[in-house]
Formats: C-alpha cells, sequence, structure tokens
C-alpha cells in the first residue's frame, strides 16, 4: 500500500472520529449553546478532514481541486451558520442565558449590528 | 307584464337543454379526439424494448443533448414542461393574489455584521453555480427548474441576511415580475419559431445544433432551459415575496 492511500485513510478516520465525538457531544451537553459548540465539529472538522483524505485518495488535479473547493466551502459556512444560529438564541433568551456566572457576549452586544 | 313571466321559464329550459347538448357534443369530441390520440400509442412490450430504450439508443443523434432527461424534458416532451411551466405562473399568480395586500413588506436590519459580511463573499459563487447549473442543463445534471431554485435562494438569502429592503432595492418585484413574463416568452417564442421553421410546434431548431458536447449546441434546448430558469427562479421570488407579509421586527 502506497504511502499516499495511508495518509488518505488516516485523514478520512480522523474527519470519522470527529464525527463520532459530535454524537457524543449532541447527546451529552446539558443546554442549546454547548450543543451547538458540539455541532459545529462535525463540519469545520471531520468534513474538512474527509474531503482532504478524498482528495488525496483520488489524486486528480482537477478532481482533487474541486473536492478542496468544497472544503473551504464547509470551513466558510459553516462558522458562520453556527454564529448565526447561536445569536438568534442568545437574542432570543432561548435556555436562558442569564443563568450563566460569567456572560461575556452581554457586553458585545450593543457594538457589534 | 304578465307574458315574459310565462315564456321566461320556457326560454330557461330552452338553454339549458341547449347548454346540455353543447357539453355532450364537446364531450364526446373530446373523448373522441383521446380514443384516436390512446390508440395511436405503442403497447406496452415490457422495459427493455418500449420506448425508453428507444430514447437511450437515439436521443443522442436525435437532440444533441448529452443528458438525457434534459433530452426528454425539452425536446421529447417540451409540451409538457410548457404545461408546468404554465402551472407555476398559475400558483405565482394565485399565491399573489391571495396573500400579498402590499408588494413591499417592512424592512428589518437583518442579520449580525459576520454572517453579512461572509455571504458578501459566498453570494457571487453561488449565483455562478445557479447559471452554470441553467446553461449546461443539456451536458451535465441539472437544468433550468433547478438552476432557477438556485437563483431564487440568492433573493431569499438577500432578504433574510441583509433584511428585507435591500432586496427590495436591487431587484424590485416589478424586475421580477419582467424576468418570469420574458422567460415565458422565451419558451412561447421558441416554440413558435419551431412551427414557422421545422414545422411542429417546440421542434428542435435544427440551425442551432453544432458539435455535440460544446456549450452553444443541442438546438434550441439551452435556450429554453434559460427561459426556464430565469422563470421559475423569478416565480420563487416572488411567492416569498408575498408570505412574508410581516417582517420581524427584532434584529438576531
Amino acid at each position: 500500500m502506497p504511502i499516499r492511500l495511508i495518509a488518505a485513510y488516516f485523514l478520512m478516520i480522523t474527519g470519522s472520529a470527529f464525527a463520532i465525538v459530535t454524537v457524543l457531544g449532541l447527546l451529552r451537553f446539558p443546554d442549546v449553546y454547548t450543543r451547538i459548540h458540539a455541532g459545529a465539529v462535525v463540519l469545520t472538522i471531520s468534513a474538512v478532514l474527509v474531503t482532504m483524505g478524498t482528495a488525496i485518495y483520488v489524486w486528480d488535479f482537477f478532481l482533487s481541486a474541486k473536492i478542496i473547493l468544497i472544503g473551504i466551502f464547509f470551513l466558510f459556512s459553516n462558522p458562520m451558520a453556527t454564529h448565526a444560529i447561536a445569536r438568534a438564541s442568545y437574542k432570543r433568551e432561548i435556555a436562558l442565558p442569564k443563568e450563566y456566572e460569567i456572560d461575556a457576549y452581554s457586553d458585545y452586544l450593543g457594538r457589534d449590528v | 307584464m304578465e307574458i315574459p313571466t310565462e315564456t321566461q321559464p320556457e326560454v330557461e329550459s330552452l338553454n339549458k337543454l341547449m347548454k346540455k347538448t353543447l357539453i355532450s357534443v364537446v364531450l364526446a369530441g373530446v373523448a373522441f379526439a383521446l380514443y384516436q390520440n390512446f390508440s395511436l400509442m405503442p403497447g406496452y412490450e415490457g422495459l427493455n424494448v418500449g420506448l425508453s430504450n428507444y430514447i437511450i439508443e437515439s436521443g443522442l443523434k436525435d437532440t444533441g443533448s448529452l443528458n438525457l432527461i434534459t433530452a426528454v424534458l425539452y425536446d421529447y416532451r417540451a409540451f409538457d414542461s410548457l404545461g408546468e411551466s404554465t402551472v407555476i405562473f398559475g400558483a405565482v399568480s394565485g399565491i399573489v393574489l391571495i396573500l400579498s395586500r402590499k408588494m413591499l413588506p417592512v424592512s428589518s436590519k437583518g442579520l449580525s455584521f459576520i454572517v453579512k459580511r461572509t455571504l458578501g463573499i459566498m453570494t457571487p459563487f453561488i449565483a455562478l453555480f445557479g447559471l452554470y447549473v441553467i446553461t449546461h442543463g443539456h451536458l451535465t445534471p441539472g437544468g433550468g427548474f433547478q438552476g432557477g431554485v438556485i437563483l431564487a435562494a440568492i433573493s431569499i438569502i438577500f432578504s433574510i441576511v441583509y433584511g428585507s429592503a435591500f432586496d427590495y432595492r436591487r431587484y424590485s418585484p416589478q424586475t421580477k415580475t419582467a424576468l418570469e413574463t420574458g422567460g415565458a416568452l422565451t419558451f412561447l417564442g421558441l416554440g413558435l419559431a419551431g412551427i414557422f421553421m421545422e414545422g411542429a410546434f417546440l421542434h428542435n431548431l435544427g440551425f442551432l445544433t453544432a458539435e455535440t458536447g460544446t456549450l452553444i449546441s443541442a438546438g434550441s434546448i439551452p435556450y429554453i432551459n434559460i427561459g426556464v430558469g430565469f422563470k421559475v427562479g423569478a416565480g420563487l421570488a416572488i411567492i416569498f415575496y408575498s408570505m412574508i407579509q410581516k417582517t420581524f421586527e427584532e434584529d438576531f
């Protein structure tokens, strides 16, 4: 087995491990914000690692470039969507952010629009 | 004064009789035409020897379209696709008529700065992808309906992320209505051109064919794709705008 395939399989298996971590977090964490934090993992790390592994696995210039572009799209879109969901649920006071001892985000809310 | 009250029921019954005979004559004519039409259809000969086999074998030679689904949708059954886009037009008209009391929704401030800036980077690529799906409908999977939905998603992104007044300033409902009507007119115009130049409604235009696999080939299929794409995109955007009568007062 060439070393290229070993690297590809290593990246894919690591991505799958992060996906399993995401499922564990979604099941075990207590409220909305920690679950969003866990759910963001599956696209920002897991899907990007799997796309990198696939790009190494096919090893053809145009195909790999397309797959890596998809990975870059994930890197752009998923943190933005997670941010939008978290901000909306904070402003709607889902899961009561006032109950936290440290609430640093309320200091910033007046400034970023 | 008494004569009309006596003769009116007779006239009404005569009118009803006339109506019934006319309706039965028309129904009999339609039934005869349908019987003639269905008697011409080939019988079912199994999955491997029927009409699908013919399309798989000679669809590329007949239409010049590499995507056989597009070949069926916009060449063999283009009349059916015209009916589908007419259904979309009827749905848009009905939803606008029922739901929209006023065309311009109340403005909102939109989402946060991070989302606005990220979508400012990503939206041109979404538009490029939508136009790619529309214009390459005869070469790769996709086509007018799918690409039109992607183009409509851009309008929805604008009104959710940047506030509804932003999209209204860029593409007003009048512009969208003009785009939708233009798409439908493109479709109908190509159909009429098929009558005049090839002898059948929506016949594939022969002088537009080129080498198979290039972007401008496959007769009139790419142009019908473009018309259907703009029609579907503008129609879905109009439906979305009619449904957000009361927008969000608070900003998320």
